[in-house]
């Protein structure tokens, strides 16, 4: 027990992300609770409806101003008259409070069935997060929870625990947010922090190929399976012949319809989109294989070079885009070059021999060996730990949270409710370095 | 039987029936009785107490043991709350202990809980000794907090650093307060130990920011350089790296001429080979070479010069008048340093089985040469110790002498070639820049190595034309296979 360091107190690990809430116990591999961050909500309380979704996979609370939430793997993505779409997150960290604590109940109360008062809480936070917020978090889990002991945790510094570096640059690209992290013996340089929502102009770049005309097909209405009556198989290429539920689709809000609508773009870009290995080279996307997709309308085609365009986003952008906006975020090379101009010298080939690849967008096809080859181009010595097992990468920051929940000298950094009562806010910024 | 028997030899002698073995025979079948475990009752009776001792054995089959892992079973484990004194409040977690510990042991990773030695000062102290124009007391007392808070990490330190209103502070500039600081603190108190581990101390708080800040800017500029600078830089390092090991062969091929024209063996082995190799002073060298030996005339040895030099033995004069006498030629005895191995030992022999040969790869060209003196290698008739010193003297230059043209050949070859290449080099780019002069014009660190650059060129040159004209004496006895017999024979004897 003594030998790797491990004692196990059964702490509950909580990773909040802008796609995901993970919620797990420290020292397990993977979080045992995975719901999404969004939820579905109604704006007014409607009576008798109690009945509508199991208790267990539905969270449904009533929130302090009168809406019904549905929180969970069956909240936002089952369709209900006029429900609408929120998502607590913004730029990666928790702007709206409200949500929160019934997210996390449900995680806690509902999916894990466990009683929060009786473990101690590792919460994470992005690197940029404000001391407002952290303590906001340090309340809402003393107070309505009433934990007896709380700790929040930089998710940069956690990667790096989950590659098993006390040093490391680390790279995560998420839903909303891509950052560059240098960590040195497990603290953030915050001068070197570099961040960009990137993520999201690649969102917006793949929805606009899809929902626009190219040579290789039609506008695509990205209509997602719940407004769908039926539909016929139709050959590549040729129109769908579906039906849509327009009873269902009159009582579907803006901000839902654009939430499923998303999730097709996402799945779109899980499934084709990648990005070249070897820089932009026209000649070779063509000459890789294109790939069918099918969309829930039933239109489905073949996708050659455009699905590589995509993934170029993460790399370069040309220069009339960046003629056209001037707020563009910055790409990933860019931030790593950011990142490392701001760190001493002496750290830089450290920290490029120690790059960790973290977060769910780094799963995008080719990006790995496409980051490496970049900088293997720049810098001499680059050694990138990408860890091959999906769940590693997506929720590496949990569990980065879980090893550090799970260390007998982590034990004595707690904050306790008695420090808290005490010293009250302060003491999380100092003891949460 | 026995017993029944001496009975009845007794009643046939009429002798008096004897007492004595009866109290043996009830002593013999009281543990007889004893039945051995793993027999039925019914079959001991039927065998007796002459069972095989293998029936008990087989009798009572058994399961393989199961093999005892952890050696006691069951272990209780009991979900138990601890202290941890690395805490100061009186948070109480819990974990799994097995049930027999002490609940009230020390908690095991308390003990990693240690703090690095922490200086302060006091006020007087600041004013004493820690007045600085460039640091205020505050900013001072801010720093030192900070590298407690850190651990003296200067990384997280100099990034962490926000002093409200003070000037921007770099990383040395902090090393460079705080290590001052701790030196000026260490060597003004009283100190309890010796004044070795105090100077080691002192030493470990050593920092010179002067060298650190030049390190940095050096690092800086290395990190700055340009694609094309790296590869001029790696080009001139292999460039360093081909004419070193150039260098190192031709020293090696010079060696093995010089061994090869005056003969290690031959009493010039102390001959000194001057470590410079080629490109050492040129004067010097042939000054040198010129005064040792007769560069025109390496081909005749004298017997002098070739025979072995005479054993030097403390010898007695009686006895080395009885060895005159008796014509006794001592050979050396093995020294008393060499051990007496089997290796070392020397087997009786007669003189003519320890004749000199030539080495078998020129065995042909040096019997060629020797045949046409007029001698047979093959078998000396009178196999004397003079003879036969001669005769080795004359196998040895033989061989040096077929060497010697072998070299003079190769030397050759290269030379034209090397002509070659040139007269093709300035036909082809007359005004062009060769890579040599790129070298000479890199900057002032490539200064020191430039001029050896080309000093390497020209005296490699001057090495090939002095084997050159070494050559030409040589080459007089042509003693390739091509070669005439007319010829050599000519030649010879001229």
């Amino acid at each position: 027990m003594v030998q790797y360091g491990g004692d196990e107190v059964s702490a509950l690990v909580l990773d909040i992300g802008s796609s995901t809430l993970r919620a797990g116990y420290a020292g397990d591999d993977t979080p045992k609770a995975i719901i999404p961050t969004t939820y579905g909500f109604k704006p007014e309380a409607e009576s008798g409806d109690i009945s509508m979704g199991e208790v267990g996979a539905v969270g449904e609370v009533q929130s302090s101003k009168e809406s019904k939430m549905y929180i969970g793997q069956h909240g936002p993505s089952v369709w209900r008259a006029d429900m609408q779409i929120g998502n607590p997150m913004s730029e990666g960290m928790i702007s709206d409070f409200k949500p929160i604590p019934a997210l996390i109940s449900h995680a806690f109360r509902d999916v894990m069935r466990c009683n929060p008062e009786e473990h101690p809480i590792l919460v994470t936070e992005p690197a940029w997060n404000t001391t407002a917020n952290r303590e906001r978090m340090a309340e809402i889990m003393f107070e309505e929870f009433n934990v007896p002991a709380f700790y929040i945790a930089n998710t940069g510094v956690l990667n790096a625990f989950a590659a098993g570096k006390g040093s490391a640059l680390v790279i995560d690209i998420g839903q909303s947010q891509a950052s560059v992290t240098p960590v040195v013996d497990g603290f953030v340089l915050r001068k070197g922090l570099a961040h960009s929502h990137l993520p999201q102009l690649i969102q917006a770049h793949a929805r606009h190929t899809l929902t626009n005309a190219t040579h290789n097909h039609p506008p695509i209405q990205l209509l997602p399976h719940q407004l769908i009556a039926n539909k016929i198989p139709a050959e590549p290429g040729t129109p769908p012949r579906f039906t849509i539920r327009e009873d269902r689709l009159v009582k579907t809000p803006a901000s839902l319809l654009t939430y499923y609508e998303n999730r097709e773009v996402d799945e779109w870009m899980q499934s084709v989109a990648g990005v070249l290995d070897q820089g932009w080279n026209e000649q070779v996307a063509t000459q890789r294989p294109p790939r069918q997709y099918e969309f829930p309308t039933g239109f489905n085609t073949y996708f050659g070079a455009e699905r590589f365009q995509v993934g170029e986003y993460f790399f370069s952008h040309t220069r009339d885009m960046v003629a056209q906006n001037p707020g563009l975020p910055k790409t990933i090379p860019a931030l790593i070059t950011q990142a490392l101009t701001a760190c001493d010298p002496d750290m830089r080939q450290v920290l490029m021999g120690n790059i960790v690849l973290a977060g769910g967008g780094s799963l995008f096809a080719g990006l790995g060996e496409r980051l490496n080859n970049e900088l293997s181009r720049n810098f001499p010595h680059v050694k990138i730990h990408a860890p091959g097992n999906p769940t590693e990468r997506r929720y590496g920051g949990w569990l980065g949270g879980s090893i550090l929940g799970s260390l007998g000298t982590f034990h004595q950094l707690w904050i306790s409710k008695e420090e808290w009562q005490e010293h009250g806010k302060a003491i999380v910024g100092q003891r949460c370095k | 039987m026995a017993g029944a028997s001496a009975a009845d030899v007794r009643s046939i002698l009429s002798l008096p029936a004897n007492a004595t073995p009866g109290p043996s025979q009830p002593k013999k079948s009281g543990p007889s009785t004893k039945k051995p475990e793993g027999i039925s009752r019914e079959l001991y009776s039927l065998i007796g107490p002459s069972a095989p001792t293998l029936a008990a054995q087989i009798a009572k089959p058994r399961l393989k043991q199961k093999p005892n892992l952890g050696g006691g079973g069951k272990v209780k484990w009991q979900w138990r709350s601890f202290k941890n004194s690395g805490r100061s409040d009186s948070l109480q977690l819990s974990h799994w202990a097995k049930a027999h510990t002490d609940p009230d042991t020390e908690y095991p990773f308390a003990k990693y809980n240690v703090k690095s030695t922490e200086y302060t000062y006091a006020q007087d102290e600041y004013t004493r000794l820690l007045e600085d124009t460039e640091w205020t007391k505050e900013e001072t007392d801010y720093l030192f907090d900070l590298v407690r808070e850190y651990d003296s990490r200067f990384y997280i330190i100099a990034d962490r650093y926000e002093y409200p209103n003070g000037p921007a502070r770099s990383m040395e500039d902090m090393k460079d307060r705080y290590y001052s600081v701790c030196r000026k603190l260490i060597r003004n108190r009283p100190w309890a130990g010796d004044e070795a581990s105090k100077a080691q101390l002192m030493s470990s708080f050593q920092f010179d920011k002067e060298r650190e800040v030049t390190r940095k800017k050096y690092l800086a500029s290395l990190e700055n350089r340009t694609p094309d600078q790296i590869a001029e830089e790696e080009a001139l390092y292999i460039e360093l790296k081909r004419l070193e090991q150039t260098e190192r062969r031709f020293k090696k091929e010079r060696d093995d001429l010089l061994r090869t024209l005056m003969g290690v063996d031959s009493g010039l082995a102390d001959l000194a080979i001057d470590d410079e190799g080629p490109f050492g002073d040129p004067k010097k060298k042939s000054k040198k070479s010129g005064g040792v030996i007769d560069l025109d005339s390496p081909a005749t040895p004298s017997s002098s010069t070739f025979a072995p030099p005479p054993p030097k033995r403390a010898q007695s004069a009686k006895s080395a008048a009885y060895d005159a006498l008796h014509c006794i030629t001592r050979t050396d005895a093995p020294s008393a340093t060499t051990p007496a191995t089997k290796a070392s030992h020397q087997a009786a022999a007669f003189r003519s089985m320890k004749m000199a040969y030539p080495k078998s790869s020129m065995q042909g060209k040096v019997a060629q040469v020797v045949t046409e003196l007029g001698i047979s290698l093959a078998r000396l008739v009178m196999p004397t110790r003079e003879t036969l010193a001669q005769h080795e003297a004359l196998v040895e230059a033989a061989g040096a002498l077929v060497e010697t043209k072998k070299v003079v050949d190769r030397v050759d070859q290269e030379i034209r070639v090397a002509k070659a290449r040139l007269g093709m080099r300035e036909s082809e780019a007359p005004g062009a820049s060769t890579p040599m002069e790129v070298d000479e014009e890199v900057g002032p660190p490539a200064e020191g190595r430039a001029p050896s650059v080309v000093s390497t060129r020209s005296a490699r040159s001057r090495k090939q034309t002095g084997t050159t004209r070494r050559s030409l004496s040589v080459s007089s006895v042509d003693t390739t296979a091509t070669t005439t017999r007319a010829g050599t024979k000519r030649q010879k004897l001229g």
